[in-house]
């Protein structure tokens, strides 16, 4: 799916991500764990694209692809998805306006025709109850006025829409309290088959409870420390990150 | 010929004709004070953005001689898609063939002002000229002691008209340049209620100047919707001073678009004469190229308990430059008083400019009043957000250029001129 090989990245000639091997295969959940100011966040928008960042160094092969030298569009239109950590709210863009948008162009890029609106208006539906959301939320604004598990649950609906292959869900239990993050975790658990590979970041293991990982990794000082199975979660959710920290500085 | 030259020739055949012309003992003293006051420079603190000196270089014609047939004038674009009673002006003179008439109830009077002095001459003088103040304002003095026709509206008490009506006028500079002074008299009486779209158009390559003003009056529980679509491109200098004098109990909601057009300025100004009253002012300009757009506004809170709200947005590109002036007074009596007032503007070049002044007035203790203006670009954050889910980068701008205008689309409540403006913008961005 997606190999990540010695990737090195810097934001206004600060250095964050100081190589950084991963390798996701189909249908794996790969969980990124780490303290503040780790990285965590910076991974995920060099992948999605951001402009802030710099590749200083390494090479990402998305399906067969150079992600690196992909626009943002072309990288959602080849199969990824990021679910934001701060969804932005867009006061009138409709949200059903901008999924048939976004769904039309990524059929424009794969030589689709265009969905006509019944059968999109059709799938909307069938894709609504399937992740259990609210008619009212489709109805109005892009995110404007959503609260912030809200936010969270439209970002997954999103997913379920546009049907990508690798998702990024970037921090999505921060600021959500248990009764939310129980629902955005059944909603991505939904997503879940033998196809679509995930890279949850987060700073906490509770999300982990929910989307259980079959990898979980730590990144600390931009780089890749120790990578385990979900039990490794579990163990710095009991020993905090410290010690990882100390084992790091000693073999330094 | 100057300008200058151009108009004391204009007046002078004006007053040659004094017997078959109607205005003529109005102009007099207008063009006594426009020799006092002169064509506005950027000397005066209002006018201190808006240059009309391109203009003064003059060879302008005064006349309303115009090849075109309706065919023509239907292509040019006349807002055909709307259901509408319809008056056409062509270079300032009414065009009958293009003019339509809906209206079943016959109290209510459309004609030119022209006409209608003659027809209705106490309507006429009981209103005309009564709103306006042209003692201090050159271009109102000018258009007084210049006029060369309009349309008179009158909506008697207790009348609704059914439809709205459309004054357009139309700038045929394919020949010579033009230079006109259209104005209009629209009167809505006590419980009457009106539609008005303004519509402006130009064909041909020559340049105008087209110096307007409306008198609007609305009397008590009196509503009206008022819009001004301006879409006369070329070459085209553009003047428009509109008054609007309400009385208690009136509904006003007023949209000006400004899509096209070398030079334009707006001028608005409410009075709000009478307490209960609710006027809605709002705006939208897009300019780019080298197009300069200057909307002026002033409410004037002069009863209590009245409530105005003023939103203008601006979508700048190129080198436009655009200027957003506008000033709320609350005189002393007008306690109770809320108004809002807001000017956004996006920049989508280094090179366009806005200049921007919201202001308030107050003069009463006990009001509620906020005013503020933003500039700024596009933001980054909504476009990534956007492009990141496969939206190309140009969509994403038209997805947020659309919705930042559509603030002001839903102001209006004609359905096709909220399609005609979508398909503007679109052309436009």
């Amino acid at each position: 799916m997606i190999s990540i090989k010695n990737l090195h990245a810097s934001i206004e000639g600060k250095s964050i991500l100081n190589g950084i091997n991963l390798d996701i295969k189909p249908g794996e959940v790969h969980a990124i764990m780490g303290p503040n100011g780790a990285g965590k966040s910076t991974l995920s928008s060099v992948l999605a694209g951001r402009a802030d960042y710099t590749v200083t160094a390494g090479e990402v092969n998305f399906m067969g692809k150079d992600l690196l030298e992909l626009s943002p569009e072309d990288r959602a239109r080849e199969g990824m998805f990021l679910a934001f950590q701060y969804p932005v709210e867009i006061p009138g863009v409709s949200s059903t306006n901008f999924l048939k948008t976004a769904i039309n162009e990524k059929r424009k890029y794969h030589g689709q025709e265009p969905m006509e609106a019944t059968d999109f208006l059709k799938f909307m539906r069938s894709k609504m109850e399937e992740m259990e959301m609210d008619k009212s939320l489709t109805s109005r604004s892009l995110n404007e006025g959503f609260s912030g598990g809200e936010k969270k649950r439209n970002e997954v609906f999103q997913m379920a829409m546009l049907e990508p292959k690798f998702c990024i869900m970037d921090e999505t239990d921060s600021g959500l309290d248990i009764d939310a993050l129980r629902l955005v975790s059944a909603g991505v658990n939904k997503l879940r088959n033998s196809e679509r590979s995930f890279l949850v970041i987060t700073h906490y293991q509770r999300l982990l409870d929910y989307i259980v990982p079959d990898f979980v990794h730590v990144l600390y000082k931009g780089r890749i420390v120790k990578s385990g199975d979900a039990s490794l979660a579990k163990e710095l959710e009991v020993k905090g990150y410290d010690w990882i920290k100390q084992e790091v500085e000693a073999a330094v | 010929m100057t300008f200058l030259e151009q108009i004391k020739n204009d007046f002078n055949l004006y007053a040659a004709q004094a017997t078959e012309d109607s205005f003529s003992d109005l102009r007099k003293n207008a063009f006594a004070t426009f020799e006092k006051l002169g064509v506005p420079t950027t000397q005066l603190e209002e006018w201190k953005y808006s240059n009309l000196r391109s203009v003064q270089q003059g060879n302008f014609t005064t006349s309303c001689v115009s090849n075109l047939d309706a065919d023509a004038l239907i292509k040019a674009g006349i807002l055909n898609k709307i259901i509408a009673n319809k008056l056409v002006f062509v270079n300032g003179c009414l065009f009958p063939e293009l003019s339509i008439w809906l209206e079943t109830d016959e109290r209510i009077v459309v004609s030119s002002l022209a006409q209608a002095r003659k027809e209705h001459p106490a309507t006429f003088e009981a209103h005309f000229g009564k709103y306006i103040n042209f003692s201090e304002e050159g271009l109102l003095a000018l258009n007084t002691a210049l006029m060369s026709d309009g349309a008179f509206v009158f909506v008697p008490e207790g009348a609704a008209m059914q439809h709205p009506l459309m004054i357009t006028n139309i700038t045929d500079a394919n020949e010579h340049s033009v230079f006109q002074q259209p104005r209009n008299l629209i009167i809505i009486e006590k419980n009457a209620s009106a539609t008005v779209i303004e519509n402006y158009m130009a064909v041909g390559v020559h340049a105008s100047f087209t110096n307007v003003v409306n008198e609007i009056f609305v009397g008590e529980n009196g509503q009206l919707e008022h819009y001004k679509v301006q879409r006369a491109a070329g070459e085209t200098y553009h003047a428009n001073y509109t008054q609007l004098h309400q009385l208690a109990n009136t509904n006003i909601n007023q949209v000006t678009l400004t899509l096209d057009g070398k030079w334009v300025r707006n001028n608005l100004h409410f009075f709000m004469n009478g307490q209960n009253c609710n006027s809605l002012l709002y705006g939208l300009y897009i300019p780019d190229g080298n197009q300069f757009v200057d909307n002026h506004s002033r409410v004037d809170h002069a009863k209590p308990n009245c409530f105005s709200d003023e939103k203008y947005k601006g979508i700048l590109k190129d080198d436009a430059v655009a200027v957003f002036n506008g000033k709320i007074v609350v005189h002393e009596d007008a306690q109770k008083t809320n108004a809002y007032q807001r000017n956004q503007n996006i920049l989508l070049s280094n090179t366009a400019t806005i200049n921007t002044k919201p202001q308030l007035e107050i003069f009463a203790d006990d009001v509620k009043c906020t005013h503020g203006a933003t500039i700024g670009q596009l933001d980054e954050e909504p476009m990534f957000y956007l492009r990141s889910r496969g939206i190309s980068e140009q969509e994403a701008r038209r997805l947020l250029l659309n919705a930042f205008a559509d603030d002001i689309a839903e102001k209006i409540k004609i359905p096709q001129l909220v399609a005609i403006l979508e398909s503007e913008i679109d052309r436009k961005l």
